[in-house]
């Protein structure tokens, strides 16, 4: 028995090394001097790393800001979208009625479309609301999702239909239920939706990209930008300073997050 | 009222889909007939002009069969090695489970672009660890990860699996945990080997996860494996790399050409389409119901 | 206390009045008069952007009546022509924006803009201004014989080398012609073991092109009426087996930009061909003494280099901003806004006058020893080739699908030249 947990150990170990590598080269990277990236060494010595990365980051753009617009956009992208999948999900799942499998089959195949397909239709939209380099013209088109609505409809067919009809029994109305009665029983599964999509928000780059041109609205994948150049070089180490910078906040909502994330998924009961 | 009430709970996911997928892609239905780039105020209707110059491309099959070639390797990196790598988690001591959990998660957070840069360093063929790596272990010449014809797709598949295996593995995880431990705990009595557990009601058990597992990394595969490819290889080395989402931006978005983009954009929803129609098919078939 | 009269009250009251609505209508009219223009650059923190920072207050400052943004568009000329169509068809252009040349063509046939030429012949100065630049200098800028825009950046590509690995292995003067160059490398590669050269390879054709035509080729002839290609020809294959040699012999190095650059930098090639604007980067980076040569020669033929960079562009509707992207322009293209512009890029002015002025670049010039080699190339400097039609900018995928066909060996170079040759004229029929 010994020896078959040694493997299993031996396996996973090798696969996080694996897996880990590149996210400590990229941190590694952050703290290392311009000139050591162009050497052959693998490891620079201890005495050239350097925080000086992370202070230029901050003199060079409105940090504070740009965490700011993204956490604020993240934010706004994650309530509105769980708002309107548990909604969605709700009707699919507890109510019949005419066309509901076929408008769900719409929706999945919403799921297919790639963005670069959406994008510039999109764009001349909100241009002509005036929508360019506003915070709803960043937020609404991406709340367009169907991710969640799939998930969270899956989580509430595995919950028995018994509880609702008793529910409805006792005179509640449906939204009652859904926050009284629903809610508590798929909370893990709804954090845990939540986390994903606010990670997802965090490192949005396309949309942004296309619709702000104004400096002081950029998030952070866009305040990446500002230190690459093909013409002139790259600056590499503030660059993964910066990596490292848009990371943390994702990093530690997962962390924090996590426990839930698995129950979640546990208490949605994937089904097909 | 109460025959409106579904459609209320429905209608504002309903109207965001509606209002900013399914607009578009009417209007890229009417791209696609015509040879306009948004700008001149003439429009020219040129019927099927645009599909039949794409189909005669032989750079549109290549796209399509890279396609196809990078949901496969999507398959095993992203399916098979995390639903191994989950089951291997199952077979370790639940004290180590929170520290894998979170460090295996970690590629995750990062995004794609960011990830797509470090591996650029980590694939030089001259400076790169896994270059220096394969010097050390004998091979004298240079590896060409991003420029070789047929490494390339491997290379870029790496990047992807990379970020979405923890993704998986947490999901399949969750699912093995769910497996009745009586269940188990009968067979060993029978005296099932491991193997057999594994196969006989491991697998079963937890195909409803790994259906659905299979259908979101195909359909994210198809998503994410642009990243790497935009900021790689342009879809290089000669179209080695490329693939039909790829090809899409490209004539929009490299050579502004709008209405092929337009029509491969369409060409390739509807090839999605037969896909996702067969894929549920097959799961209504093949998946192991609790009830 | 004397009596406060009714006729003194009313003089200071009206006085006032008159005073404020003086100062008002002066406010209104100063106000009124403020124009905003939109500037679009490619410019980051590390590659100009306080340098454009700068020179827009400056011309802030100095032009009450014309307010300038600056707007930064990520990914460099491809970004901005991304983000620019998309604007355009939305109906709102910015008034002056950096085309890279390989957009030219395609900027000039597709994107309603404001002419330069027109904005010369309605200007007083127009001649004047005009007459400080080369012809061949606005040759760039022109399209079927007219100024269309305005060339601002320059680069061409030059040869870096690492002085202290030459010096190593023997070779005291980098090389002038590439026979020279091919016997460099292969001593680098017998002594050290290293990478003789290597070309860049982003995702365009400029410095293959180079090469090409400094063989003697063209690129693109008009036949009649029409465009043909004509990169097949037995000068380009012969310049492009040349190099394919190269890679194949060990001598180059085949990688995308960014990894040729990083193994050159880190000291593992000994020479490397890219533009003269990664001249601050190379010398930033790297841990060897730099040095830059001429791009090298085909024997005794002439050298032919296109020119890389931006043109300015006006995309203005409204006439009175049409003016004042014109003055926007004229000073972008002024003697201290170039000096500030060329220190802060590492590009080369378009005009030469301001060079050898001390007021200017003199000093700059000196302390750079880096862009003499790219100065001296000055009268050799041809427009970057832009295809015509509608499909013109697939053309140069077509170039970078040879490049790599031949580069790693799938083809041979007549072979790939000939196939890219016929799939251009097919697009560009």
């Amino acid at each position: 028995m010994k020896v078959k947990i040694n493997i299993w150990h031996l396996f996973l170990s090798t696969l996080i090394i694996i897996l880990i590598l590149p996210v400590l080269w990229m941190i590694l990277s952050s703290i290392k001097q311009e000139a050591d990236f162009y050497t052959v060494k693998l490891f620079p010595s201890i005495h050239s790393l350097t925080f000086s990365n992370y202070t230029t980051v901050a003199e060079k753009i409105p940090l504070a800001r740009y965490l700011l617009n993204t956490l604020f956009v993240a934010i706004s992208i994650t309530i509105a979208k769980l708002i309107t999948s548990l909604l969605a999900a709700y009707g699919f799942a507890r109510f019949n009625f005419k066309y509901r499998d076929f408008i769900f089959m719409m929706c999945i195949f919403t799921i297919f479309v790639p963005i670069q397909i959406t994008m510039i239709p999109n764009y001349l939209l909100i241009a002509k609301i005036h929508w360019l380099n506003t915070f709803p013209g960043i937020i609404v088109p991406q709340l367009a999702d169907a991710m969640g609505i799939f998930l969270l409809r899956q989580t509430i067919k595995s919950v028995p239909a018994s509880i609702f009809d008793s529910a409805l029994v006792d005179g509640a109305n449906h939204i009652q239920i859904l926050l009284k009665v629903l809610l508590p029983i798929i909370k893990p599964a709804f954090i845990a939706l939540g986390a994903l999509f606010f990670i997802n928000a965090w490192n949005e780059y396309y949309w942004p990209f296309l619709i702000i041109s104004d400096k002081s609205m950029y998030t952070m994948p866009l305040a990446l930008q500002l230190f690459t150049s093909q013409e002139g070089g790259t600056q590499w180490g503030i660059m993964m300073a910066t990596a490292t910078i848009t990371a943390l906040p994702t990093i530690i909502i997962y962390a924090f997050f996590q426990k839930y994330i698995i129950s979640g998924f546990i208490k949605s009961n994937i089904k097909g | 009222m109460k025959r409106y009430l579904p459609v209320m709970f429905i209608s504002p996911a309903l109207s965001l889909l509606f209002v900013f997928i399914f607009l578009p892609i009417l209007f890229t239905i009417f791209l696609s007939f015509v040879n306009w780039n948004m700008i001149e105020p003439n429009i020219k209707f040129v019927g099927l002009k645009n599909y039949i110059n794409l189909i005669t491309e032989k750079h549109f099959w290549v796209a399509a069969y890279n396609s196809l070639l990078y949901a496969i390797i999507a398959i095993v990196l992203d399916l098979i090695l995390p639903y191994i790598t989950a089951y291997a988690i199952t077979r370790v001591k639940s004290s180590w489970h929170s520290l894998f959990k979170i460090l295996i998660f970690l590629p995750t957070t990062l995004s794609l672009a960011v990830g797509s840069i470090i591996f650029l360093w980590l694939y030089n063929p001259v400076l790169g660890p896994f270059s220096y790596f394969l010097k050390e272990i004998g091979y004298k010449t240079p590896i060409g990860f991003l420029t070789d014809y047929h490494l390339v797709i491997y290379s870029l598949s790496i990047i992807v699996g990379w970020k979405l295996f923890g993704y998986n593995v947490i999901i399949l995880l969750s699912s093995l945990l769910n497996v009745p431990v009586d269940q188990i705990n009968s067979a060993k009595i029978d005296g099932a080997t491991p193997w057999q557990i594994f196969i006989h009601i491991i697998i079963p058990q937890t195909s409803p996860t790994i259906l659905y597992a299979f259908f979101m990394t195909i359909v994210l595969n198809i998503q994410y494996i642009f990243v790497p490819i935009q900021i790689l290889t342009n879809g290089g080395p000669d179209y080695a790399s490329t693939n039909l989402v790829y090809l899409i931006y490209q004539y929009g978005f490299n050579f502004f050409r709008i209405g092929m983009s337009a029509a491969c954009s369409i060409v390739t929803l509807i090839i999605f389409i037969i896909f996702m129609i067969l894929l549920f098919k097959f799961i209504d078939k093949k998946v192991y119901y609790e009830s | 206390m004397a009596k406060f009269s009714r006729q003194k009250a009313t003089k200071i009251v009206l006085s006032f009045v008159f005073v404020t609505l003086f100062i008002l209508l002066v406010n209104l009219t100063t106000y009124a008069k403020v124009i905003t223009i939109e500037y679009w650059h490619v410019n980051s923190n590390n590659f100009g952007g306080p340098a454009v920072k700068e020179i827009v207050d400056k011309f802030n400052q100095t032009h009450r009546n014309i307010k300038v943004i600056a707007v930064y568009q990520p990914n460099m000329y491809l970004g901005l022509m991304q983000n620019l169509q998309s604007a355009i068809s939305a109906g709102n252009p910015p008034d002056v924006a950096q085309i890279g040349y390989q957009f030219l063509l395609y900027a000039t046939d597709n994107l309603p803009h404001y002419p330069i030429y027109k904005a010369i012949a309605s200007d007083r100065d127009g001649k004047k201004f005009i007459s400080h630049f080369e012809p061949n200098i606005l040759k760039l800028g022109e399209v079927n014989g007219k100024l269309e825009d305005m060339p601002y950046a320059l680069s061409d590509p030059v040869l870096y080398y690492n002085k202290d690995m030459l010096r190593e292995v023997g070779i005291k003067q980098p090389p002038h012609t590439w026979a020279q160059l091919l016997n460099d490398a292969r001593l680098i590669k017998e002594k050290t073991g290293n990478y003789g050269l290597y070309i860049q390879e982003p995702a365009d054709n400029w410095a293959q092109q180079a090469i090409l035509e400094s063989n003697g080729a063209k690129m693109l002839t008009k036949e009649g009426n029409s465009w043909k290609a004509t990169f097949n020809s037995p000068q380009a294959v012969e310049a492009y087996t040349m190099y394919a040699n190269m890679v194949k012999n060990g001598l180059a190095l085949h990688a995308p930009w960014d990894q040729g650059m990083q193994a050159f930098v880190a000291g593992k090639v000994a020479m490397a061909i890219t533009t003269i604007a990664r001249a601050n980067y190379v010398e930033h980076n790297a841990k060897f003494s730099v040095g830059t040569a001429m791009f090298p020669t085909f024997g005794g033929k002439k050298l032919r280099v296109p020119a890389g960079g931006n043109a300015l562009f006006i995309f203005s509707k409204n006439p009175e901003k049409q003016k004042a992207a014109w003055e926007f322009i004229k000073f972008l293209e002024s003697p201290e806004a170039l000096t500030i512009w060329v220190k802060g890029t590492g590009y080369l002015p378009p005009r030469k006058d301001i060079l050898n002025d001390p007021r200017y670049l003199k000093p700059f010039m000196e302390s750079n020893p880096l862009m003499e080699a790219a100065v001296k190339e000055f009268p050799y400097i041809v427009p970057w080739v832009s295809f015509p039609g509608n499909n013109g900018l697939q053309c140069e995928q077509v170039l970078l699908d040879a490049r790599e066909a031949i580069l790693s060996g799938k083809e041979t170079p007549k072979k790939a030249l000939d196939s890219a040759v016929d799939k251009i004229n097919s697009l560009i029929k």
